[in-house]
């Protein structure tokens, strides 16, 4: 695999993304949802300084929305990386770049990084929109740094996870219903059971696992960073590698 | 050169491609003809690394497709037009093509202006008629300015004009040196278009060979004669030649030159009004090859066969 032709196939892969709207759609309305958010949150300690905690930051009122951005984030990941298989632009797409696994590398490379970098300008951008509305509360850079690191290893192991579960299932609509059960309905639903197996099954649904790491809170109290992060690392490297052997070996749209 | 050795495609219990053997070679248009469901499209996807061969090899200048390091350089090929997101414009789509090979955009800009989508390329893909996909397919082969050039059912959609544009194209083409391999289900086109035919049915290949060769091989050429006296014509060609009365002043000769037949009948002193080769048409040739070949066969096929003859 030369650097060349990395670069080549990563560039075509930004191209794709960003040609059709739907990919624009989804920024926009993940952008629109995150800011929002913060804000309310804004305004709302704007409205009740006294509620808000003396070591806060703007931080604490940007975080929640991490989770609202690794909803946009999946979403793009899943459309991006199924939109070949729903359309037949595979067989193109196959055709331009043939060498399978530098296309499995340079999508998931470029797909991983784009909308996990979106979802951590997001996240930014929604803390600076809580400090600027409560100026008095800081923007301490260290936690920032914190937040924001955790919150890119929540998004990047999401959107690398979607982009497996993508390629496995070559099917949009598969794959956002895949991503939402295994991200918010399962963890929820299985946290909820009033069994012993449901509730240690919840603590390893890679939900489970980003929610803990963007808020430190989860369905177990045994749930460390440790074992979240190795949580939704599995998850992640599990969808690829299925989804990487599918496209890796199989023919191209059957 | 495009060199197929041995290639077979199985999906269960059906064999797609069943132990496929040729060449094609460049100065020449070689016409890929079968029945629908006779592997044509299998094995083009699988020359192209689309689909995993189950068994053999195809290569592309002595490489493996998959092998190339920019293969758009290499090869253009067009396999199905309606294969592109249809929410991206024309000019986008190539515009990724480019960038995949390291192409530079100024090229897209030129086949753009060689297909005649100029108007229609910043339209996205959706709006586009058939006609339109094909062309836009066809400008993403052209991209590479490639020396080999695969097309599946190329002028699907095309009007008149585009019909006799990828005409010229595939001509210039073979003229240039290149090699071209196209695929199609109208043998009139074929018999325009095509140096070469690869007939292929139920996967297997039944006739490699010119197309002169896949015309008269089959049962040898035909001549016509007209005369008022063909009984006694056709018994001075008894024993040299099969005859068979096709009117009552008209016979079709067959296994002997034109020039024999009209010795044959100067000899015997027999009047002759009308002496030609009997005209060939590839649609003959080609149901008389495949007729055991179709994989889908409806009762109407006999009827169309028959009105064939």
């Amino acid at each position: 695999m030369s650097a060349r032709s990395l670069r080549c196939t990563a560039a075509a892969e930004w191209s794709r993304i960003w040609t059709v709207r739907s990919s624009w759609l989804l920024a926009g309305v993940t952008a629109l949802v995150v800011l929002s958010i913060s804000i309310l949150v804004g305004l709302e300690a704007a409205d009740d300084p006294a509620g808000v905690p003396a070591d806060a930051s703007a931080w604490d009122g940007g975080r929640p929305t991490a989770m609202f951005a690794l909803f946009g984030v999946l979403a793009l990941a899943v459309v991006a990386s199924t939109a070949d298989h729903g359309t037949g632009g595979i067989v193109p797409t196959l055709q331009w770049t043939p060498r399978r696994h530098l296309l499995l590398v340079a999508r998931v490379g470029v797909i991983a990084l784009t909308t996990s970098a979106l979802g951590v300008l997001l996240v930014a951008g929604a803390g600076s929109v809580v400090w600027s509305l409560v100026p008095e509360i800081g923007l301490p850079a260290r936690q920032g740094a914190e937040v924001l690191g955790g919150v890119a290893i929540v998004l990047a192991a999401g959107a690398v996870m979607a982009v497996g579960l993508g390629l496995l299932l070559r099917s949009t609509a598969g794959g956002l219903v895949s991503v939402s059960a295994l991200v918010l309905v399962l963890p929820m639903l299985l946290a909820q059971l009033p069994y012993g197996w449901s509730q240690e099954l919840a603590t390893v649904m890679p939900g489970s696992g980003a929610l803990f790491l963007v808020f430190g809170e989860g369905p177990s109290d045994d749930m460390t960073t440790t074992s979240a992060r190795l949580t939704l690392a599995v998850w992640a490297l599990g969808a690829l590698l299925t989804g990487g052997a599918r496209l890796l070996r199989g023919d191209a749209d059957r | 050169m495009i060199s197929v050795r041995g290639l077979t495609k199985q999906y269960g219990d059906v064999r797609a491609v069943d132990d496929l053997t040729f060449d094609v070679e460049p100065g020449k248009v070689t016409g890929f003809l079968g029945p629908n469901g006779a592997g044509k499209s299998t094995t083009m996807r699988m020359v192209l690394g689309l689909d995993r061969p189950t068994a053999g090899t195809a290569t592309i200048a002595g490489r493996p497709y998959a092998a190339l390091d920019a293969p758009l350089r290499e090869v253009g090929a067009l396999l199905d037009a309606g294969a592109v997101h249809p929410g991206r414009t024309g000019r986008a789509h190539l515009r990724i093509a480019a960038r995949s090979n390291g192409i530079p955009l100024r090229r897209v800009e030129e086949v753009i202006g060689v297909v005649g989508l100029d108007p229609a390329a910043r339209r996205r893909v959706r709006s586009y008629s058939l006609g339109m996909r094909q062309r836009l397919g066809i400008a993403g082969a052209l991209l590479g300015d490639p020396p080999v050039l695969l097309f599946d059912e190329p002028v699907n959609g095309l009007d008149l004009d585009g019909v006799r544009w990828i005409r010229g194209l595939l001509r210039r083409f073979a003229d240039e040196g290149r090699t071209v391999l196209v695929s199609s289900h109208l043998m009139s086109e074929m018999q325009l278009v095509a140096d070469r035919l690869l007939v292929i049915g139920r996967g297997r290949m039944i006739a490699d060979a010119a197309i002169d060769e896949v015309l008269h091989g089959l049962d040898g050429r035909r001549v016509r004669v007209r005369s008022p006296r063909v009984e006694e014509l056709q018994a001075a060609l008894a024993g040299r030649a099969e005859t068979v009365r096709v009117a009552d002043d008209e016979i079709e000769v067959r296994g002997l030159e034109v020039a024999a037949v009209g010795d044959a009948a100067h000899a015997a002193r027999v009047p002759v009004h009308h002496l030609a080769e009997a005209e060939q048409s590839l649609e003959h040739a080609y149901l008389a090859l495949t007729g055991d070949s179709v994989e889908h066969v409806g009762r109407l096929a006999d009827t169309v066969a028959e009105v064939a003859r």
